[in-house]
């Protein structure tokens, strides 16, 4: 009862002190809620959704793939099934539901309407499914070739109104229509854009199948269930099309945007996981210091018979109170950062409602449970040591605790956990196996981090006391007093720059990956890539027949070569075994834009008469030998056998492993209808007519908002700025562990300014003026920032050169030091030191000077 | 701007008039209406150069605060205090800083040294923290007289109590101020320990030419002082030349309110006034 008492008088009477750990608890257990919240609701405003479109039983064509959107094709089932299905048992009603994903919609100045998100663009007859989860609120339901209707927030969002013309680009061509409704959506709109047309002109001009529906949505009559409505329904079409009940293609949609949701969910709570890391030696300092500037009392409390357990106890008690009062505010700051992400979805196009919010039960509770055992877990070496401290303590004069030495035992376990994690990064590197490799890196990564926390405290003094004579010495004494504080308490230092070490660590880390691979993609462009122009969809969507003759007409070329992607074509090689693959179908000039090497025969012989290439692994799996005959049945089309003309080598980043042929002679085995749309198209411009050819190419293109014709310099850029986009949000989400690490720091030195306040009035008194002594903290504050930084920095380009050497086994060839990057983290380290102290120093400068040197 | 100019039998630098310091009509008063507390009561003093003051008086007679006052460590509510010509009431805290940098030296009565730094950086701080070189003869001599040869590298956690405060009064004749102020300098140590210490601080007087000021309860301490003042209720009461420990305790006892004669521990060392 008195432990608790004292605990809690202790609390309260520190709660300034406690108030930079609580923030740490908050921000993590936050973090971590707000994922939760904002995946939760996620994907409950998904399953609303989903439920709320799924029909009873839903029949659609079988073997429908996501790749379908991007090769251009298009499953239907034919119209007489409709009357068909209305005369199966236990139906009440029948609707064709005609939709396209492979549309592209421009408006007046061939701009995309599109949502900017990457969602897609759907195309579909207007027909009752539709009417559940959407009302029209303004014009009136299009009919006829010519007229339109779409969704409220792409009317919005790309400000189109009634009487606005759209041109719409669909598989079968493009055509030009008037929008004449608006409708809005009755449920969460994903982020999708809608475009409404009749069923006859959906059929026609976005399926290019009249009469046929995508999809069937059957209802079934009272009291069928859907399962049985589903049996029936099978029995009568037979096994040739997919027949899902609600909940089936409810789940099957859910499935698609959870697994999204998931990696989302999991990579957020693995940077809150970081920010959770860093925050424990925030606290263990916190505990640390205060145990340290209570020695006397503690000291007392034992000298009046306290046992062990219970000063063991009223601390880890106060970090229990620590962790309740982190945690509840973090829960709580969880559903407004839930709340904050859901707007900044919102502008990005994901529309998600606050009616949705779901806070399940189990959020406050994995919330609090991380905040709380963290916490206390944290304290927990505090704790031992508090309970530790002799009743003598209570006589000694307290004056600053003593320095506590880094220990021998410390350092050789260091030592041994950062060589063993060494050891297992050169071993990564040098794998002959991606797979071994990465496990390797892994244990090298974790152990050679352990191993820093650990030696950390040694680190700090020498890595201090070179700073020092680097960046202190020109300070004078101001600089040598920061740097004796610094140095003061190894330990302290050594937490308190590991735990910014941390998320600088990951951020060298990815950095010199990040760029390693912009520069092995340039350095493999350059040496490999021979096309100028390069053509192809950044949103998924086909280079539809209509594009492709368009970049044919563009001037200055000398030549322009189709890539298509056979699906699942199965092969039958000489040694008997059947492998199924995707193939590259192009014209013979692909060969020039993309030279990819080969160990044995010619590639321009690949794309002769019933040629084809095969790369070295699977030649060498199968001893494939160049001038033998595989067997190649196409995917719904016919069986032809092929020579083996050349073999690629394997040791390629761009198409590694294709196997190449002629799109001429998979015309000969696939019928038309079934041949799919260019995946990719390459250019090479006539001599010294770059500049004009890549115009032509762009005034081609113009009208089709879908496609993007780079030249190998923006080609260059767009890799450069795609990789620059994702360690940009990366870095947001380290943000918050960097946060956490500073955090750490400012409390530091805010406790360590508590703990010296007598010093502090001595200097004072004896004549260090007020801006030497905001100085020397600055300096203090600025050293350990770059203790972190250096180790951090250090640590991560470590890593990431072992990454790259085992990633180029994966084509990442080139290891490229960000040296612009490094240097700025580095300064910018030294910066937020200077930031962190800020305070702190404030405080230390205005402290009186008699009554800092009357402190006990 | 103070040089480092040598005049033999003042000591300190640049000091030349015979006053190292006074107080005119100082007041200082905490709190207000009710609850006003007057610590110092109109008081006039001069601290002669050369010589070695102690300042006596009960627990709350405002002897710390008069300290205080006159080292630029406090502020007073009214009056003027200088040190040699310069008055200090009323500069900016950035001058008071530099004046106690360059002017003055102090010896608290514990917590002198920073324990970071070693015993000769300790000793040279205040000249550090100015940007002035130390004067190596000087340094030495001042070392030397202390008895710190042998351990100038320690760290204070490695010195003994005695060992501390004879560094504490070395840092202070280092920089050769005008005037060390010495807060109960004796007050945390054994009597053998503190007679070595107040011998130190006497011989710098007689030898040296320092200029020493020092708050005290005890005596004894008082004993080694050139002349003694009495405070008591903020106010000078009485002075005393040449004092030998049994006539400070006895001028102590008779100054007791109300004539009760008390023993000199009541006047406690706690009576600084912060």
């Amino acid at each position: 009862m008195t432990v608790l008492k004292t605990s809690l008088r202790n609390f309260v009477a520190h709660k300034g002190r406690m108030a930079l750990s609580a923030i740490a608890v908050l921000l993590s257990v936050a973090f971590v809620c707000g994922t939760l919240v904002f995946t939760d609701t996620t994907n409950a405003t998904f399953d609303k959704l989903f439920a709320s479109t799924a029909s009873d039983v839903t029949v659609s064509p079988k073997g429908v793939s996501d790749n379908d959107t991007r090769q251009g094709r298009i499953r239907t089932l034919p119209g007489a099934e409709l009357a068909r299905l209305e005369k199966v048992n236990g139906v009440k009603s029948v609707t064709g539901d005609a939709t396209s994903q492979s549309i592209t919609v421009a408006d007046r100045n061939d701009n995309n309407i599109g949502a900017d998100s990457g969602a897609p663009t759907i195309g579909t007859n207007w027909d009752p499914t539709e009417k559940r989860s959407v009302k029209i609120t303004s014009g009136h339901a299009p009919h006829g070739p010519t007229e339109v209707m779409v969704d409220a927030d792409t009317a919005r969002n790309k400000k189109l109104k009634l009487g606005d013309e759209v041109r719409v680009i669909a598989i079968p061509g493009e055509f030009r229509a008037k929008i004449v409704g608006i409708a809005t959506f009755q449920v969460t709109n994903p982020g999708a854009a809608f475009l409404y047309t009749d069923t006859d002109t959906a059929q026609r001009k976005l399926l290019g199948a009249p009469g046929a529906y995508s999809s069937y949505a059957v209802t079934a009559q009272p009291g069928v269930s859907h399962e049985q409505l589903k049996k029936n329904v099978v029995a009568d079409l037979g096994t040739g099309v997919k027949v899902q009940t609600k909940a089936e293609s409810s789940a099957e949609a859910e499935d698609d945007i959870g697994s999204f949701l998931d990696v989302m969910k999991y990579a957020m709570l693995g940077f809150a996981g970081i920010a959770v890391l860093v925050g424990i030696f925030l606290i263990v300092n916190t505990f640390s210091m205060l145990v340290a500037q209570r020695t006397r009392e503690i000291g007392l409390m034992r000298a009046i018979g306290s046992s062990r357990r219970q000063i063991n106890r009223s601390v880890l008690i106060e970090a229990l109170l620590l962790g309740v009062v982190g945690s509840i505010l973090g829960v709580l700051g969880g559903v407004g950062l839930a709340v904050g992400l859901m707007k900044i979805m919102g502008s990005a196009g994901l529309h998600l409602s606050t009616d949705q919010l779901t806070v399940k039960p189990t959020t406050p509770v994995v919330g609090l449970a991380i905040g709380i055992v963290v916490t206390v877990i944290a304290a927990y070496i505090p704790a031992r040591r508090a309970g530790k401290i002799s009743p003598m303590a209570a006589l000694r004069d307290a004056g600053t605790p003593a320095d506590s030495k880094a220990g021998r035992i410390r350092g050789a376990i260091g030592t041994l956990l950062t060589a063993g994690g060494a050891a297992a990064l050169v071993v990564a590197g040098n794998a002959d196996k991606a797979a071994d490799g990465s496990m390797f890196l892994g244990v090298g990564v974790v152990l050679t981090l352990i191993g820093f926390i650990v030696i950390g405290p040694l680190l700090a003094g020498l890595v201090v006391r070179a700073l020092a004579t680097v960046v202190l010495r020109i300070f004078g004494p101001v600089g040598r007093l920061a740097e004796r504080n610094a140095l003061r308490n190894p330990r302290r230092t050594g937490a308190t720059g590991a735990a910014l070490m941390i998320g600088l660590a990951l951020v060298a880390c990815l950095s010199v990956v990040g760029s390693s691979m912009v520069a092995s993609a340039t350095d493999e462009l350059d040496k490999s890539v021979g096309a100028d122009f390069i053509i192809g969809s950044d949103t998924g969507q086909p280079i539809t027949k209509g594009i492709e003759q368009a970049v044919h007409q563009a001037k200055g070329l000398t030549h322009i070569s189709d890539v298509k992607m056979i699906e699942k074509a199965r092969l039958t090689l000489p040694d008997g075994t059947t492998v199924t693959k995707d193939l590259s179908a192009a014209d013979p000039t692909y060969a020039e834009d993309l030279r990819t090497p080969v160990v044995s025969g010619d590639l321009s012989e690949a794309y002769g008469e019933n040629a084809m290439s095969v790369p070295e692994g699977l030649a060498k799996d199968h001893k494939v030998k160049r001038g033998d005959t595989v067997t190649v049945t196409f995917a719904e089309g016919r069986t032809a056998k092929l020579t083996v003309a050349a073999i690629t080598s394997d040791d390629v980043t761009l198409d590694k492993g294709a196997l190449y042929l002629n799109i001429t002679t998979v015309e000969r085995y696939l019928p038309a209808k079934l041949m799919p749309a260019d995946t990719m198209m390459l250019a090479q411009a006539k001599d010294g007519q770059e500049k004009a050819a890549y115009a032509s190419l762009k005034a081609q293109l113009h009208h089709y908002p879908s496609v993007t014709v780079r030249d190998q310099t923006d080609y260059k850029k767009e890799v450069k700025d795609q990789v620059g986009q994702l360690l940009n949000l990366v870095y947001g989400l380290l943000a918050l562990a960097i946060i956490v690490a500073v955090l750490g720091v400012v409390n530091t030195l805010a406790l360590s300014v508590v703990e010296r306040t007598r010093e502090i009035g001595l200097m004072r008194a004896i004549g260090l003026s007020r801006r030497q002594m905001r100085r020397m903290i600055r300096l203090e504050s600025v050293v350990i920032a770059l203790f972190g930084a250096l180790l951090g920095l250090g640590l991560g380009m470590g890593w990431g050169a072992t990454a790259q050497k085992l990633l180029a086994l994966e084509g990442l060839k080139t290891l490229e030091i960000p040296w612009p990057t490094i240097i700025t983290v580095f300064i910018g380290s030294a910066v937020v030191g200077l930031v962190a102290a800020l305070v702190p120093a404030f405080r230390a400068a205005r402290m009186n000077v008699l009554n800092a040197i009357a402190t006990e | 701007m103070t040089t480092a100019v040598s005049i033999p039998r003042t000591g300190g630098s640049g000091g030349h008039t015979a006053v190292a310091a006074r107080a005119r009509q100082v007041v200082k008063a905490y709190g207000s209406g009710e609850t006003r507390v007057v610590a110092l009561d109109h008081v006039d003093v001069d601290i002669a150069r050369g010589q070695f003051t102690a300042i006596m008086g009960p627990s709350g007679s405002g002897k710390s605060t008069l300290m205080h006052c006159l080292a630029g460590l406090d502020t007073v509510s009214s009056g003027q205090i200088f040190i040699d010509e310069t008055e200090i009431t009323g500069l900016k805290d950035k001058k008071l800083t530099k004046l106690r940098r360059d002017r003055i030296g102090f010896i608290f009565q514990a917590f002198n040294l920073l324990p970071t730094l070693s015993a000769i950086e300790n000793i040279t701080l205040p000249m550090d923290i100015a940007g002035r070189k130390p004067e190596r003869a000087w340094l030495d001599r001042v070392v030397e007289t202390v008895g710190l040869s042998g351990r100038l590298k320690h760290r204070p956690s490695q010195l003994s109590g005695g060992q501390q405060q004879r560094v504490a009064v070395a840092r202070a004749l280092a920089a050769r101020p005008e005037i060390i102020f010495g807060d109960e300098p004796t007050g945390n140590l054994d009597s053998r320990a503190g007679a070595e210490v107040l011998g130190f601080l006497k011989r710098s007087v007689d030898e040296l030419g320092q200029t020493i000021v020092m708050v005290t309860h005890d005596p004894v301490a008082a004993s080694y002082a050139n002349r003694v003042l009495y405070l008591a209720d903020g106010r000078i009461v009485d002075e005393m030349h040449n004092p030998t420990a049994d006539l400070v305790l006895e001028r102590m006892l008779h100054l007791s309110p109300g004539g009760d004669p008390r023993t000199p521990e009541d006047f406690d060392a706690r009576g600084r006034v912060s």
